[in-house]
Order: C-alpha cells, then structure tokens, then sequence
C-alpha cells in the first residue's frame, strides 16, 4: 500500500537539499512499519531523505518518533516496508542477506548509544573486531593504534572496558566505527555520556572526519550542542519530518584564509 | 609481532570463543566436566573391558585342540538320568579318537573342603584329573608329572583363605574318601571363563577316586598331526547317532563363544557410557543456548559491524568446541590412567593395552568433540539468525 503523503495535513519532508555530489543514500517515501502483538505500528510514515558524503546531518525529535527507526535504515540493519532506498544507486530491498552484511562493512561505522564494547577485549581489540576475520592482522593493528591515538586513547590501548571511563568508552566505539573506512558514520547520542571538552573533541573529530576522508556524519540526539554544530538538522515527529533547518555552514562554504 | 598474537591473527574465531568462554568460566567448567565424564566412561569401560577379555581369554591358552565331553543330563520322572561317564564311556572316546589323548574328569557332587582349622570353604569345587601340569602352570610350588597324594589349588581359593603350597586342606568326598591333603601347588589365575573353573577348584589326583563314574572328559588332539573338528565328528558319530548322549565342545568354540558374549556386555557398557556424552551434548547445548542469549546484543553489535551469519555460527559452534575438545583432552589421559590401573591389576602389566582397547580412548576422544560440536548448532544458528535491530533494542 502507498501512504498518502498529505493524509494528516502534512507534507513529507525531506532530509536532502539539492547537493551538487551524488548521495550515498538516498530515500523516497519511506515507510516502516513494525507489528507487536497483533498490532501494525507505524514508525515510519513516509520520509525521504539523502545523505552525501561530508554531510553532518542531526535528526532530533521526541521518543517514538521513529529515530531509531530511520537510523536502522540508514545503517541496512532493517528494510522498508514500503518505497525506495538506495544505496549509491542500488535498491537495498534486493539484497541478499549476505549482500546487505557486506554492503554494510563497507559502508557504515556504527556509534551505539550503549557502545556496546566486547568486555573480554582491550580497548585496541574492541577497535579492530570489525576487520578481525579479515586476516590482515598486521594491517589492522596500525590502523586501530592510529585511531586510538586520534581520539587521545593512545595511552589506553591494553586496557579492558571495564577499566575506561564512559567517555573514553564512547570514544572506543568511535575509533571502532571507524576500523573500516565508512562513507556514513552513524552515532545515536555522541555525546550522550560526554563532558563538554570531550564532546567538543568528538564533534572536531567529526568535522576532521568530514573534511579529510569525506564521511558522512548522521547523528539522533537530544543535545542541542550538537545540533547546532550539524549542518542540518532534521525534526521528526510522529514518523514525519517536520522541519528541516539547513546551516550549510562551516567548513564546505566557509570564507578563505 | 609474538606467536600468541600471530596465532590470534591467523585464528581470530578461535581466539575470541576463548575469550569468551572465559567469561563464565563456571559455566564453562561444569560444560567441560560433563564432557571429561563422557569421555572417561567410554575410554574407560572399553579399555577395562578390552583389558578384562584379554585376561579372561589367557585361560583358554593351552587349550587349542582341547573339546569338553560331558554327558546330556535328562531330566525324567523326578530323577536325573545319564549323569556319568562310566569307564566304558571312556573306552570308547578313546577308541574312537584313537589319536587323541583322553582326561577323564571327576566332579563329585557332595564334595566338601575345611582347612585345619575346620572352616568350610564353600565356594571351593572338587575335581580329581590326572595331571592338572597338562594345562596350567603353578604359580607357587610345583606339580610333579607323578601326581599323587597331594592336591593342587586354584588361585581364588589360595587368596581367599590364605594358602600356601606345604599348608594342608581337608577333602570329603561322599562315598569315595575323607582326608587330609598337603598342598602342592596353586596355579597361576586363569580367569572366570576358564573351561575348568580352574581358580576356584581344588585338584585332587584322579588315583583317589575308586568309582568308575566321569562328570566330564577332556579330549586333547596334538594339533600338528591331527585335527579337533575331526575328534569333535568321531564322537558324535559314535556317542550320538541316534539320541543325543553327550554334549561336546570344543573349547575353542567356547572361546568364541565368550568373545562374542563379552563383545555384547562390553557394546552395551560403552552404550551406557554414550548416555553420559548426550547428558554432556544437552549441558554444552544448554550452556551455549545461554551465553547466546546474554550476548544477544553483542552479538548483534557483531552483525551491524558486517560479520555474516557463517561467521556468528562459526563463533559459537567455536566455542562450544572447544568446551568438547578441552573435555576430551582431559578426559583422555583420565581414561588411560584407569585403563593402565585395571591392566596393572589384570594383566600386571599397564601398558598392556590392546589396539582394540586404545580405539575406545579415541572414539571416547572423537565422540565428545563432535557432540560438542552437534550440541552448539542450533544456539548458533539461533543466534545467527537474529535479526541485528532486535538484538540491539
């Protein structure tokens, strides 16, 4: 069935502007729907967006408002009910399950909210489990240490979860999300768990990410800080988007030294 | 880079379902124990067993070309008929084996035996032969080929009463004679399936019995120069043409016999021990199905990260391997430790393993690791096939 955009007064928004490069991912009237119990809850009542690469967008909005669900999309941990997304090009629904595992490695770095850090791992393992089966355990380790050192962890590399505070754990998980070169960073709350210096840190490194390897930054938060360093910030409510508020600021347009 | 590293680089499923074993290490212990148990029962009772035929089948040594002849006991109007051989009986065994050595034995009922000292040892039999050094080597004193006045004792009857050769036993034998004999000797053990009973029997020369009556008779051919099959037909023809009037066998038979018998006893054993491996398989499945559980979303962490199903499975079925092959590799030298034990005590020597019994050691070995192995695919699969976006709620 094809929802009817206007069913409730309200247009479909839209996370993507024009933007001169191709998108890394794009939507078109997305729905999803879940079923829990016997009842259809929908999550999603068609959104498109688009996300390019250097984007730093934030999607903001109530609990329940299909963040998460948007979020799991993005990441191809979870299929449309109905519409379209691709992924450079290609319709994500036509993929297999090993296509979409693939394509995800590739793809994504993951921030969970919770990190979900592995409690029999160091600090330095946790970074490199992505690429773990990848045999290039040499190759790996540089690139793990180096990623440690550039979230200021250089000096925790043999330490256990247990043994790192939430903010150095959040920062794992970063370095981690980051093991395989993704073109979208997703991060559900950043900076949840953070001070302001190491939030600060963190949204540098974002904008470092954005600016030397191009990644793509998609982020649900409930702080407005980091809302306000996004370059767009998306609001849904009610599994709509409500308000797209585009900065288009700071490093792409930014005034010459 | 170190070996250890290198080798976790080379086998990173390996190295992370250790890792995680280790977190529930209680766990993981009593998954191991249960298959430690498995193993031990299998490599253990089929050791032991392989240990306690190859001690039993040392009695029949000796005894190849060697038949039994025992009259077909009838059971008629409340009274046993044909009960003995009488001498013509005998004759005419040796006359129709003329190539054959003929042993008549008797086995008195109503045959009693008292130590010195008056008390009654029940489980002692009564045999008179002529010359029990044909088949058994003495293991104290020695049997003299011109048997007479004394007696030769089993084994089991020597160390259950504490005899020695130069001590006395006293032996009534209804109707024939009321004595006291010194013993000559006592024989080397020769196992429960010995054709005479020999570790439980007192010999008594075969002189000291005036009846002309025979419980049984030992037919022995030189196997070079002649055969038992043809001995074996010879009697029948002549004793049993007609009816069934004695009972002959051959002990090699009787050696088969027992081989296959034991062979049953011993398959339902190492059975019995298979029931404590699938005891192991439902814990290391249970074990599994619940660190599968508590790592739901770790596991999804994995998925979302780009691991396929193939390698979740991997992971899991990893770890409940090991769980297997840890069991085993303890399990292993366990059982061989007690089948050593039980050669010492069978067969005084332990490492007198046979290839039949060291087999059982690695079935046990092979059996605990692919149960283990069995019992952790369905969790893995189950948790394989969870979908990431539930396992991260």
């Amino acid at each position: 069935m094809t929802p009817d955009p206007d069913e409730d007064g309200f247009d479909a928004g839209t996370l993507g502007e024009t933007i001169a490069t191709d998108p890394i991912i794009r939507g078109t009237d997305v729905v999803k729907e879940y079923e829990t119990g016997g009842q259809i809850v929908r999550a999603l009542k068609g959104v498109d967006f688009s996300i390019a690469p250097a984007d730093f967008v934030a999607v903001v909005g109530p609990s329940g408002s299909g963040k998460s669900t948007l979020l799991n999309l993005l990441g191809l941990l979870d299929v449309a009910t109905s519409g379209e997304v691709r992924l450079r090009g290609e319709d994500v629904s036509t993929f297999t399950d090993r296509e979409q595992t693939r394509k995800r490695k590739e793809t994504i770095g993951f921030v969970f909210q919770s990190f979900y850090l592995i409690p029999t791992l160091t600090a330095l393992e946790n970074v490199e489990m992505p690429r773990m089966l990848d045999r290039t355990p040499t190759k790996t380790r540089e690139r793990a240490t180096q990623l440690l050192e550039r979230v200021g962890l250089g000096d925790r590399l043999d330490h256990y979860p247990d043994e790192l505070s939430g903010g150095q754990k959040q920062r794992v998980a970063i370095a981690r999300s980051l093991i395989n070169d993704p073109d979208i960073l997703l991060a559900d709350e950043p900076t949840g768990n953070l001070d302001r210096d190491t939030g600060d840190q963190i949204l540098e490194l974002f904008d470092e990410l954005r600016s030397d390897e191009n990644v793509a930054v998609v982020t649900v938060t409930h702080d407005d800080y980091v809302a306000e360093a996004a370059d767009r910030v998306v609001t849904l409510i009610d599994g709509r988007i409500r308000d797209t508020e585009s900065r288009r600021a700071n490093f792409e347009e930014g005034p010459d030294p | 880079m170190n070996p250890l590293r290198w080798l976790v680089g080379r086998f990173p499923t390996l190295a992370l379902a250790r890792r995680n074993l280790s977190r529930a290490t209680l766990r993981s212990a009593l998954a191991v124990a249960a298959v430690v148990i498995g193993v031990v029962a299998i490599g253990a009772i089929g050791t032991g067993g392989e240990a306690f035929k190859q001690d039993q089948l040392e009695a029949y040594e000796g005894f190849g070309g060697t038949a039994t002849v025992e009259p077909d006991v009838q059971f008629e109007d409340g009274n046993l008929t044909n009960t003995e051989l009488s001498d013509g009986d005998i004759g005419r065994l040796r006359q129709a084996t003329p190539s054959a050595t003929v042993l008549p034995v008797h086995e008195p009922v109503g045959a009693t035996v008292q130590t010195q000292a008056g008390t009654l040892l029940f489980m002692a039999r009564v045999k008179g032969l002529e010359n029990p050094g044909e088949f058994y080597e003495a293991r104290n004193g020695t049997i003299s080929d011109n048997w007479r006045r004394t007696i030769v004792i089993g084994s089991r009857v020597a160390e259950q009463n504490d005899l020695q050769p130069g001590d006395r036993l006293r032996v009534n034998v209804t109707d024939e004679f009321d004595r006291s004999f010194e013993i000559a000797a006592v024989l080397e053990p020769q196992g429960f399936s010995a054709p005479l009973g020999a570790d439980q029997t007192v010999f008594v020369p075969a002189s000291e019995f005036e009846s002309d009556g025979y419980e049984q008779a030992i037919v022995r051919v030189d196997t070079t120069t002649g055969s038992i099959d043809e001995a074996t037909q010879a009697i029948e023809r002549e004793f049993n043409a007609r009816e069934q009037v004695v009972r002959v066998e051959q002990v090699q038979e009787q050696r088969e016999q027992f081989e296959a018998f034991f062979g049953t006893v011993n398959q339902f054993l190492i059975g019995v021990g298979a029931i404590s491996l699938l005891v192991a398989a439902v814990t290391i499945a249970n074990t599994m199905l619940m660190a599968a559980i508590e790592r739901e979303s770790e596991i999804g962490v994995l998925r979302a990260y780009g691991y396929p199903k193939r390698a979740v499975v991997s992971l899991l079925v990893a770890e409940s391997t090991i769980l297997g092959a840890v069991g085993a590799a303890i399990g292993a030298p366990l059982a061989l430790g007690i089948g050593m034990a039980i050669n010492q005590l069978l067969l005084g020597d332990p490492l007198a393993f046979t290839a039949a019994g060291l087999r059982y050691v690695g079935i046990g070995i092979a059996f605990g690791i692919v149960t283990a192995l069995i019992a952790g695919l369905y969790p893995a699969w189950k948790a394989a096939n969870k979908r990431p976006v539930e396992a991260l709620d």
